[in-house]
């Protein structure tokens, strides 16, 4: 039989028994009879090799026609019956009288996700030194993100930060650019601005950036930031700062050391090394054999900032300092894949 | 920038080349690669241009390990042209601000050849490839000056014209990669009396391109308005080493040097200096930057006396002259070299200074002064005992991005103009970030069935608190923290035991929701739960979320066989 001929042929047989079929079990065995391994229409291009060129140009197309419209049809019966299906909810009542039934997880105890966990940590450290949480937007505007912390649009600088902006099409014309923050810091200006020195204040929250996920590559990220502000501090408050903490949270060995480092907002600015916790410091694969680990950046408040927050740069000075979590917790636990933090894989979250 | 180890050792001795790799991410900037030809430095967002430059790197080294400079620069009288009887080419600067010096140097009598072994290796070991003589010296004199050059073939520019001129709106030019650009007035070009031959501080032009043929060139160097330099790259989407280093501003006395030198070495292959013209008259800003030694063991927290401090900053090529300051303190007025743009407040100098002392050597200070007042911290307690309580009553809490990926999308049923209600990205890594979530319990339905198939679990139990985003009634973006609970119990009623866990959770911290049924009508219109399981939670009057078990639909498009209920509300109320 010809080509054509067969393919018409199973279109009308099959699109009727498409119609007939009666549930969702049905339907899934003529899609199988169709589209299996063995199905009429996969196995159907090996009588292609038969033909000559000039007919599989006209049975090409009709090909994909039929195979598209039984694919849609197989889709719409599916739907349908799936709709005759959600009718029936409508016969069931609202039953809240629990049988007793509690699931396997309710005898066992949840978990507290290793994020919230470490997060309590830190809230409790830096609870003891005064420290209390600010919160700012996720959602924020160029200014706080970006220029009130002396990153000017246009400078090399923002290369450090790879932004996801947010498309103004359902938002007035002549409103700010937005952004999703790209660090806690959009809160430094915001804290200047509400309170007074002596500030003391930590932001632990959900950060963003345009980054392709893989194993060592997020875009969404949780950071830690102190803002501090009083008069007299120094990059030695700054060195005091870091060891209570990685000492607090990586163990009472790890040495802690500061290295020139640039960012617009601080001045001095520094990248804050631990020591590599797997090689103790000797130098090791994971350490790049430096023997430590780079934890974080920090810095001096730059007095642009400051002044930006309407304090006094001659009388007062600033401490910022902005680990990422993810980083150190992945060290801590020897997690290996930063995805697992989002996936939502229970097998992972239960041993925490 | 890869810095070629040879070619470093040829401009400053080095005694030891491992302290100089120890010390340089301790006292200036971070590596990235090491090998036996190169060391790499991590330039990434880093704000001092004189390190794009190889006799930058040198006085670095200098300065950290006490090592002597083996060259001199150049003085004005001592460079090339000078007292010598030379012709001119028409050169002009159509627009001061964004062109601030624009010299040409016609050299004449070249040969275009390989280049010789020691010039391949120097580019090789930088990272860089070698192209033919004449444009390899233009990348060796930017390699070690810091300053780009560019070799136009003369008998390609009309009239050996050179105008720097703003671009015509619209005005197109096939750049050396082979694209074509399209540019606009806020763009500068060099340009002849026909056409533009050079996006300015970028990329130059495929049509005056240095071919097989070329004898003789109009060497251009040139100094741009940074700013310009970065609007047009960034809206080009082109970066070169060239632009690299205008964005962070050169100076005038580096070009005199890098075009003093690139014509010396035209000159050893043969060329002969026929004409050079120099347009533009402003020299370089001097700064005076005042600096206490008050300033620099406050900020940095250590003590040091006023020879150390002099000490560290003239290794740097800092001029200092003491100058007791208003509050009669020890003080001076620093004038930073010439090659130091980043240098401008007194802040600068303290890093200098700390930088040098080693930051690795700041001992710890223990806190002090008074603690600030106590102010609202209730949110945060909130989520936090929000979050325990649950972990009791046997949840376990996840986390998923802000975002609803295509299927969850898909699932929810947004269409054209009800999706107007969500905050979307212009610049999404794709399709599956480009929704902001404006609840979070359809996330949590991924969660489950991602735990069914890949976990095999029949009983899952979970929670979420974060934040979801939508716009407002008045056209705003808006965030809030939502809670977010999903039961699967393999029944065909979950919702009576999420009934029972939202009663314990609401009697334990006294949170007083009131529970009422929907009307019929209202859980019809919601679409997205079971027409009949679905209540509507309420607190001091006001409608504070939802519990219910969801609609069939939207479980079968994510792909879950089971029932699921959940409930979700908004935290914020509750601190009212």
């Amino acid at each position: 039989m010809a080509v054509e001929e067969k393919l018409k042929k199973i279109q009308k047989i099959y699109i009727e028994k498409i119609n007939s079929a009666s549930s969702l079990k049905d339907l899934d065995e003529v899609f199988l009879k169709l589209f299996g391994k063995s199905g009429e229409i996969t196995l159907l291009p090996k009588d292609f090799s038969r033909l000559s060129k000039e007919e599989l140009k006209k049975v090409g197309p009709i090909f994909n026609e039929v195979k598209q419209s039984l694919e849609q049809a197989v889709e719409k019966k599916r739907d349908e019956i799936r709709e005759g299906g959600y009718k029936k909810l409508e016969q069931e009542k609202l039953d809240l009288v629990d049988s007793g039934h509690t699931g396997l997880a309710r005898m066992t105890g949840g978990h507290l996700h290793p994020l919230t966990a470490f997060e309590n940590e830190i809230v409790k450290l830096f609870s003891r030194l005064g420290f209390q949480l600010f919160e700012a937007p996720q959602v924020d505007s160029d200014y706080y993100n970006f220029e009130s912390l002396n990153i000017h649009k246009e400078h090399p600088a923002r290369d450090l930060w790879d932004t996801l902006f947010i498309d103004k099409y359902n938002l007035p014309k002549n409103s700010d650019r937005l952004l999703l923050r790209t660090h806690t810091s959009n809160a430094q200006v915001r804290i200047m601005k509400q309170f007074k020195p002596p500030i003391r204040m930590m932001v632990l929250d959900r950060c963003f950036r345009y980054e392709n996920l893989d194993a060592r590559h997020e875009h969404t990220f949780d950071q830690f930031e102190l803002v501090y502000v009083d008069k007299g501090l120094s990059m030695a408050n700054l060195q005091y700062l870091s060891e209570y903490f990685l000492k607090s949270v990586l163990g009472k060995d790890v040495e802690v050391r500061m290295r020139p480092k640039y960012y617009p907002f601080v001045e001095p600015g520094v990248g804050i090394d631990g020591t590599c916790i797997f090689c103790k410091g000797k130098g090791c694969k994971v350490c790049g054999n430096l023997g430590w680990l780079e934890l974080g950046g920090a810095g001096m408040i730059h007095p642009q900032v400051l002044k930006n927050g309407g304090i006094n740069p001659e009388i007062y000075s600033g401490i910022a300092w902005g680990p990422g979590l993810e980083r150190i917790l992945m060290l801590k636990h020897g997690i290996e894949d930063l995805r697992l933090f989002r996936s939502g894989d229970l097998e992972f979250l239960k041993k925490f | 920038m890869k810095i070629s180890i040879d070619w470093l050792k040829e401009l400053v001795q080095i005694k030891d080349l491992d302290e100089v790799i120890h010390l340089l991410p301790l006292r200036t900037i971070g590596t990235k690669e090491i090998t036996e030809q190169f060391i790499e430095l991590d330039m990434k967002g880093y704000n001092r241009s004189d390190l794009l430059s190889i006799r930058g790197i040198a006085r670095e080294v200098a300065a950290i390990t006490d090592s002597k400079i083996n060259f001199v620069e150049l003085t004005d009288d001592q460079f090339f042209w000078v007292k010598k009887s030379l012709g001119s080419t028409p050169v002009s600067i159509k627009d001061e601000e964004l062109c601030i010096v624009q010299a040409v140097a016609k050299i004449e009598g070249l040969k275009v050849e390989h280049s010789n072994d020691i010039w391949v290796k120097k580019l090789s070991e930088s990272g860089m490839r070698s192209i033919n003589n004449i444009a390899d010296i233009t990348n060796l004199v930017m390699l070690e000056y810091g300053h780009p050059l560019h070799a136009f073939d003369g008998s390609t520019v009309k009239d050996e014209t050179i105008n720097v001129r703003r671009a015509k709106e619209g005005e197109q030019i096939t750049t050396l990669d082979g694209k074509l650009r399209k540019l606009t007035n806020e763009d500068l070009v060099l340009a002849d009396t026909e056409k533009a031959l050079d996006v300015a501080g970028v990329m130059g032009g495929k049509n005056t391109e240095v071919k097989k043929t070329t004898s003789t060139i109009l060497l251009s160097a040139s100094l741009f308005n940074p700013i310009m330099v970065r609007q047009t790259s960034n809206r080009l989407k082109l970066r070169s080493e060239a632009s690299r280093r205008f964005y962070h501003g050169l100076t005038k006395k580096r070009l005199f040097q890098a075009l003093d030198a690139a014509i010396r070495m035209y000159l050893s292959i043969g060329g002969k200096l026929t004409s050079l013209t120099i347009v533009g008259e402003s020299d370089d800003q001097v700064k005076k930057i005042p600096l206490s030694l008050k300033k620099v063991n406050d900020l940095i927290g250590i003590e040091l006396d006023k020879v150390q401090v002099e000490d560290y900053l003239i290794k740097l090529n800092f001029e200092l002259r003491p100058e007791k300051n208003a509050e009669r303190e020890i003080a001076w007025v620093v004038t930073p070299p010439y090659y130091r743009l980043d240098i401008e407040i007194e802040e600068d100098l303290v890093e200098e200074v700390a930088r040098m002392y080693g930051y690795e050597r700041i001992k710890p200070h223990k806190l002090s002064g008074k603690l600030p007042e106590k102010i609202d911290q209730s949110l945060f307690s909130l989520i936090s005992k929000l979050k325990t309580t649950l972990v009791d009553l046997g949840l376990t809490e996840v986390q998923t991005y802000s975002f609803y990926s295509t299927k969850v999308f898909n699932a929810l049923g947004f269409n054209d103009e009800s999706k107007k209600v969500l905050i979307k990205l212009e610049n999404p890594m794709s399709s599956e970030t480009e929704y902001l979530r404006m609840n979070l319990w359809p996330n949590l339905l991924e969660v489950i069935d991602k735990n069914i198939r890949e976990n095999n679990l029949r009983d899952i139990a979970i929670f979420e608190i974060g934040k979801i985003f939508y716009i407002n009634k008045e056209g705003k973006q808006n965030e809030k923290y939502v809670l977010s609970v999903a039961l699967m119990n393999n029944t065909d009623n979950p919702l009576a035991e999420l009934f029972v866990m939202y009663q314990k959770l609401n009697k334990q911290l006294k949170l007083g929701i009131e529970n009422t049924k929907v009307s019929e009508e209202g859980a019809k219109k919601l679409g997205l739960f079971h027409p009949n399981r679905i209540i509507q939670l309420i607190r001091k009057n006001k409608a504070i979320g939802d519990l219910g078990e969801v609609h069939k639909r939207v479980t079968d498009k994510i792909g879950i066989n089971q029932r699921v209920a959940i409930l979700e509300i908004g935290i914020p109320k509750f601190l009212i």
